[in-house]
């Protein structure tokens, strides 16, 4: 008999027939998220069946395997009139130079058949700069097709001629109406650019020069007029300084554009001249993560920290003291000052804000230890920052009051880093005549008259005197791609001088003594200065006037600048956004740092998905009139108490698809050029914010990823000792016959590396600041692509090279045993990093293992080894089972998920792959991957052919250093060696027995050609 | 039989050719008032005057054509020898000359004989022959010599393909005229083919082997299908220019890397510019074998004017768009100079006789394969390069041997060519 009982599924369809209809409907309710990066939109949308679908199939493998037998017509269109001495296929090189009025570097610019393709440090210029990750990524800007391309009057096209004619008659009215002509620039050292400036100046009578700069410096080189006599800052020479004591001073990131890791790092060698190095801070920053002893302070701090320092310094040294207000560390500057007062003279104390006083009491700190003259250069003075907030302060309210009458900007953009810059923007309409030079159609320039496109630095002459008698010069390595002009050549131009920038600058060089031919291709000059400062400088003299704030209460906001981003000159960089914070590791954002506990008093939280991405909690920062909405919040370990750190240089407006709409513009809140702010709030909002942080672990978890000592272990104790009991011990293994150290328990045959060349790697982490110049010199160099941040947030970046920071935790092993706690709550609570933490870097590309897991599970041999200790890997071969990734220990490998390149539509955020412009920046030397292949670090090994095929040409050995990875390249400090260790007289061969030499994971047997060398810190024990 | 056919055939062709020439003695002894050999001349000219003088046209030099008429042969001799002496004594004609140039000095031939410059004149006076429509004598000697190679397999074919047939026919004949004699009844050769396919399709052994014969034969062809696509050997693409490598590198003896500066250099072995071709053809504006209208199409790509021996001011040059030839994947990384340069590897070696080639073509397979085996034959000369210097021993102690070949120092690695 039938039945007509209902059977339901579950309770749901019983409470709720309607949904559960609904639901068996769409049995896959979600759409595949991967649809939207198959570029084939149509055939998404297409109504084809399954057995339409076989059918085209069918047909179309048999027509593409008919079509395959005829080879298309590739045609090969040699030039017409070859270049003299370019040959197809061999790179020529140019000495130049960057000079955006922020970042300064001395450069080698590499070309190819006529298209740069890659910037370096000049390795012969005398002041190499600052060659940091930015002058690395510029060359890509070069080849943004989102810059501006023709001149522009009124936001509508317009011409040469008729912008000329414009000015020049604004020029003319101006000059007749008395009003100011005002040329607006972030910092300038070129002297021929003064010249230019000079040229319009004594033409028109009105006409003066104010320069600003976006992260100010104002009144920190008012305290150098004052003490030295000159508004420059004095060259910090780093590398005399054995002690170096740091007040919220980051100086390895940007600080004063001194470009100063190369001397610091001269003195962090381990040995006995090593220096130590204290930093006091609130923002974790590069420099404090490097130092050997950190202190969090507000930054209010600052001046009484220093007051205290000084005091403690002079009664050591019989002088008189000065009042200085208690502060939170005071008894960490009786060691402060101990260990200043032990390298007198040999000192540096440094100051990182944009307060006289401050600076003021550093250069008297400085002068009591007899540093003047040792540490601190006083015969040599930097022209690389020389903006002046109260010009420009007295500019903008002559601007509002009318009286200027033509503003010509170049190189800066107030409208957008400036605290004032709405202000400013208002202020643009009271001026009868704007012009701004510039290569982007940004912020100000959208405000303006007339926007005249400036070219990229690789197309431009010109010339830069960073320090008084150190003279570098630009030169185009390519004719100008849009239809631009120098800023300079408009100046000379509308000052009625008919000459071409080119010929301005290389008659200026000749009326200097300067051989053209010669200057241009070293690239720098020098001459001897005569010291032009007042010999008899005293800051001690000036304390009188200096009055010691008390530290505030309430919540302060630090600003500061991203080692990628910067003050976000160059925004539209896919690379620079994509690389990772060195501290955070962070991409494509900036956000509120804070610490664990007060975001834990706050109720501010970050949570981590299921798919390991972070997401956290949204908070709007209010600091009296200004009010920043919606900037998430980081947990940032090592952050002050009462302090929040907000990165400049995010939140642009018009710069292109990677730039735009990135972060939150923190510029309002650098109000006076002040680089913190106190009596900030924040309210906490709703919303999670994602963040594409590539590394989620924070800890070591007590194994011996990256080794530290300290100096003391270091200088007393032997590394290796016969009942394994030193500090460098590699890891024993208890086997069948005897306990045994990694490599000679080994179940392989080993690979002959005893013949011909054996490529190996040394990275030492004392010298690593984790600036990242070499993770963009690889982008750079080896094509690797960008995938931009919701890719990021699967771990999917595409890096080859990553530099891993590890935080320091409260709890250890050996604190465990102690305390006898047990091993689930030690791990847990290693995993927490310490609320003021040791950090350390470590950068990590593949590690080219001899003994290589990746090689052996690899079904289609596309991962092979090679006679000179390479990991090779051919990705024609390689079928993506991506077991190889999987079983590499070191997480080196890199997959391409998806097609990145010639996929405008899903990843044209990188133009570098993807537009027909940007891929002109592209290495012709390296394949670009297809989508499905393994990827990773080849050691540069197009740079290795190219290095044994001169070698054999020549007909003589390989010399050490001709072969250098482009890392290694990059690498200001000299952390990264690469060399063959089969040439006993190689670099690279020597620190393969030094004893700080240590493999990565060398337990696991791997036997890597990549080693590095012990982090030594000297701290007190 | 067949043999006596193809003698009958060549003593035609012959016999043709011997009445052309025949013809030819009646030009040629027109020929026999000139000072010297003409076609000797030719050469000489072509290899000693060319680059300044042309027969009909002022270039560098005056026009040589019809010089006879205007100086004696003495005077000639002298001045081709040695035209400063020739001055120097003061001899008007020649003063006259040097200044009508401007004082361009031409240099001295003291190498050339009296009976060369004679020669030479002889040249001069008689010109280049005229072309013979449909080829002169060389063109029509060559064109049936390779028409015969070509057209002996097509006769050796249908002599046997008629041989046989008569065979058969004959053979039928045969037994059917030994049936009539044994009284049997005779059959056609159709009824006996038909009875032998039924025997044959009934017969499961047969049929096996047949199918087996077919499938296979069916297998490879497609399994040389698969594994040819992709190979391009042979490709012998028509290119913008008729550019006779055999003319060029074979009979004029011009370097490869004259014009493929590059292979020495780097990896690419480059294509020369157009204004590479300029350095010779500046002064040879005429081909052998298409006379101006190859040459014009570098003078339209650099922007020369014939007429006025000049570069054209403010041309828009347009680059000559060549057909490429050797295509490697972009996966494989190739360094020219690594073979060339470093390996001291002929052209010829990977490129064939490319100063045989009047259209070039591609020689070898350019297949991975390819590039492997000659990997483990070629030997690398560790003696004479002072890079191989500490490794040479090591890998003759390591591989017991005395010939290194590449493939023992890692020639054979993925890496080396793809990265």
């Amino acid at each position: 008999m039938a039945s007509d009982k209902t059977y339901w599924k579950g309770i749901g369809e019983l409470e709720n027939p309607e949904l559960a209809q609904k639901l068996q409907a769409n049995e896959f309710p979600q759409d595949i998220p991967v649809d939207e990066f198959l570029t084939e939109q149509e055939s998404n949308s297409s109504s084809t069946t399954r057995r339409d679908f076989l059918k085209f199939l069918g047909f179309s493998t048999a027509a593409a395997t008919l079509a395959a037998c005829e080879a298309p017509v590739v045609e090969s269109i040699p030039y017409v009139v070859a270049p003299d001495k370019l040959v197809p296929g061999i790179a020529s090189y140019y000495a130049s130079t960057f000079d955006d009025g922020y970042d300064y570097a001395a450069l080698l610019v590499r070309t190819r058949e006529g298209r740069p393709i890659k910037v370096d440090v000049n390795p012969d210029a005398v002041y190499k700069g600052d060659a940091n990750a930015r002058v690395h990524a510029s060359v890509l800007n070069l080849y943004d097709a989102t810059r501006a391309q023709s001149p522009l009057k009124d936001g509508e096209e317009s011409s040469w001629s008729t912008i000329d004619k414009g000015v020049k008659k604004a020029l003319d009215a101006a000059q007749a109406s008395g009003k100011r002509i005002v040329v607006l620039t972030s910092s300038i050292n070129s002297p021929s650019t003064k010249k230019a400036v000079q040229a319009l100046a004594s033409k028109y009578e009105t006409a003066s020069h104010v320069s600003v700069d976006a992260f100010s410096y104002s009144q920190a080189l008012d305290a150098s007029e004052m003490v030295f006599g000159t508004r420059r800052f004095p060259f910090f020479d780093f590398s005399k300084a054995g002690c170096v004591v740091s007040v919220g001073a980051d100086f390895l990131g940007q600080w004063v554009g001194q470009g100063v890791s190369k001397a610091y790092s001269e003195r962090r060698k381990p040995g006995k001249d090593m220096s130590r190095h204290v930093q006091i801070e609130a923002n974790m920053s590069l420099t404090g993560s490097n130092a050997d002893v950190r202190y969090r302070v507000k930054p209010s701090e600052y001046g009484a920290i220093l007051a205290g320092i000084y005091n403690r310094v002079a009664s050591a040294a019989g002088e008189a003291t000065i009042n200085a207000p208690k502060t939170s560390i005071e008894s960490k500057l009786d060691d402060v000052a101990k260990d200043l007062i032990a390298q007198r003279g040999s000192s540096l104390v440094v100051c990182g804000t944009n307060e006289k006083n401050n600076w003021v009491l550093a250069y008297a700190i400085n002068e009591l230890l007899g540093n003047l003259g040792s540490t601190i250069n006083t015969n040599t003075f930097s022209n690389l920052r020389n903006g002046n907030d109260a010009e420009f302060n007295q500019l903008l309210s002559d601007m509002k009051s009318g009286k200027v009458g033509v503003l010509i900007m170049a190189q800066t953009n107030p409208v957008y880093n400036n605290a004032r810059g709405s202000e400013f923007a208002e202020a643009l309409s009271n001026v009868d005549c704007t012009v701004s030079c510039t290569d982007k159609k940004d912020e100000t320039a959208s405000n303006t008259t007339y926007l005249c496109p400036t070219p990229h630095a690789l197309e431009s002459w010109g010339d830069s005197e960073p320090f008084d008698g150190h003279y570098s010069f630009m030169q185009p390595t390519i004719r100008p791609l849009f239809d631009t002009r120098q800023w300079q050549h408009c100046l000379l131009h509308w000052a009625g001088e008919n000459v071409d920038y080119a010929t301005f600058v290389k008659g200026n060089w000749s009326q200097w003594n300067m051989d053209i031919d010669k200057v241009l291709h070293d690239g720098y000059h020098t001459k001897p200065t005569t010291p032009s400062n007042d010999a008899t400088a005293s800051a001690i003299a000036l304390l009188s006037s200096v009055n010691v704030e008390k530290p505030s209460n309430g919540m302060e906001v630090v600003l500061y600048e991203k080692t990628g981003i910067g003050v976000g000159n160059l925004s539209n960089n896919p690379w620079l956004q994509e690389l990772p914070d060195p501290i955070s590791r962070v991409s494509w954002d900036n956000y509120i740092t804070m610490s664990a506990s007060q975001a834990n008093e706050m109720g501010l939280r970050n949570k981590t998905r299921s798919n390991g991405a972070i997401d956290g909690n949204y908070v709007t920062v209010v600091a009296g009139d200004v009010r920043i909405e919606n900037v998430p919040v980081l947990i940032q370990p090592g952050q002050a108490q009462d302090t929040i750190g907000l990165a400049v240089g995010y939140g642009r407006e018009g710069v292109g698809r990677a730039g735009d709409g990135v972060g939150v513009n923190a510029f309002p809140l650098s109000q006076n050029g002040a680089h913190s702010l106190t009596n900030v709030t924040i309210e906490k909002q709703d919303g999670w914010h994602p963040f594409a942080c590539v590394q989620l672990h924070h800890t070591m978890m007590g194994r011996r990823i990256v080794q530290e000592v300290t100096l003391d272990t270091f200088l007393n104790e032997p590394a290796t000792t016969e009942n394994h009991k030193g500090w460098n011990e590699r890891t024993q293994f208890e086997t069948l016959g005897e306990k045994m150290t990694a490599d000679k328990a080994n179940l392989w045959t080993d690979f002959d590396h005893e013949t011909g060349h054996f490529w190996n790697m040394s990275i030492d982490l004392n010298m690593c600041t984790g600036c990242g110049a070499c993770v963009i010199a690889c982008h750079a160099e080896n094509n690797v692509p960008v995938v931009g941040k919701d890719e990021i947030r699967m771990s999917r970046d595409m890096h080859w090279l990553r530099i891993d920071r590890y935080y320091s935790s409260n709890m250890t092993k050996d604190r465990a045993a102690e305390e006898g706690v047990g091993a689930i709550k030690m791990y847990s609570e290693m995993e927490v990093p310490s609320e003021s933490p040791e950090v350390v870097f470590q950068p990590i590309m593949c590690q080219h293992c001899n003994h290589a897991p990746c090689e052996t599970v690899c079904p289609v041999a596309a991962t092979v080894h090679s006679a000179e200790g390479l990991n090779h890997m051919a990705y024609n071969r390689c079928i993506g089972t991506r077991y190889c990734a999987n079983n590499c220990p070191y997480k080196v490998r890199r997959f391409n998920w998806f097609r990145y390149s010639e996929n405008p539509e899903a990843f044209g955020v990188n133009y570098a792959l993807n537009d027909d412009l940007g891929k002109m920046v592209l290495n012709p030397d390296v394949t670009v991957r297809a989508r499905g292949v393994m990827e990773k670090c080849s050691f540069c090994i197009q740079r290795i052919q190219l290095g044994k095929l001169e070698a054999k040409k020549d007909g003589r050995k390989v010399k050490d250093g001709e072969v250098q990875t482009a890392c290694m390249q990059a690498c200001d400090t000299g952390a990264i060696q690469f060399g063959d260790v089969n040439d006993p007289e190689s670099k690279v061969a020597a620190l393969k027995t030094d004893k700080r030499m240590y493999h990565l994971l060398e337990d696991v047997g791997t036997k890597p050609s990549v080693f590095y060398q012990t982090k030594v810190r000297n701290k007190n024990a | 039989m067949i043999t006596t056919s193809m003698n009958k055939q060549r003593l035609f062709y012959r016999l043709f050719i011997g009445l052309f020439f025949a013809s030819s003695v009646v030009f040629a002894q027109e020929e026999a008032d000139l000072p010297g050999d003409p076609d000797n001349g030719k050469k000489l000219f072509n290899a000693q005057c060319g680059a300044c003088h042309k027969l009909d046209k002022k270039m560098v030099g005056p026009a040589l054509g019809g010089v006879a008429d205007k100086y004696s042969m003495d005077w000639i001799i002298a001045w081709t020898q040695n035209n400063a002496d020739l001055r120097a004594s003061g001899d008007k004609d020649a003063i006259a000359i040097f200044e009508e140039y401007n004082g361009a000095i031409m240099p001295a031939f003291p190498n050339l004989s009296e009976q060369d410059i004679k020669d030479i004149v002889a040249y001069t006076i008689r010109g280049d022959k005229k072309k013979v429509p449909a080829g002169d004598g060389e063109d029509i000697a060559a064109a049936p010599a390779s028409g015969g190679d070509d057209g002996m397999n097509v006769w050796v074919i249908l002599g046997l393909s008629v041989f046989l047939i008569v065979l058969i026919a004959i053979l039928a004949k045969v037994k059917n005229t030994l049936k009539v004699i044994k009284g049997e009844p005779t059959s056609t050769l159709l009824e006996d083919a038909s009875v032998f396919t039924r025997i044959a399709v009934r017969n499961q052994k047969v049929i096996a082997v047949g199918t087996v014969v077919v499938a296979v034969f069916l297998l490879q062809q497609v399994y040389w299908g698969l594994m040819s696509v992709g190979v391009e050997q042979g490709y012998e693409p028509e290119q913008p220019i008729a550019f006779s490598h055999a003319l060029h590198a074979g009979e004029n003896q011009i370097d490869c890397q004259y014009c493929h500066y590059g292979a020495e250099k780097g990896k690419h072995s480059n294509i020369p510019s157009a204004s590479l071709c300029m350095n010779c053809h500046t002064y040879i504006q005429e081909g052998p074998k298409y006379g101006e209208k190859e040459i014009d199409k570098i003078y339209a790509a650099v922007g020369f004017d014939r007429e006025s021996n000049q570069y054209i001011d403010g041309y828009d040059v347009k680059p000559v768009k060549w057909v490429r030839i050797h295509n490697l994947p972009d996966l494989a990384y190739f360094s020219h100079a690594q073979h060339v340069n470093a390996g001291n590897i002929e052209c010829q070696t990977c490129h064939g006789p490319v100063e045989e080639m009047e259209v070039l073509y591609q020689y070898s397979p350019l297949t991975m394969g390819w590039c492997i085996n000659c990997h483990r034959e070629s030997e690398v000369d560790v003696e004479n390069n002072g890079y191989y210097e500490e490794m040479h021993g090591k890998l003759k102690e390591k591989h017991n041997t005395d010939k290194v070949t590449v493939d023992m120092i890692g020639g054979l690695e993925c890496g080396k060519c793809h990265y």
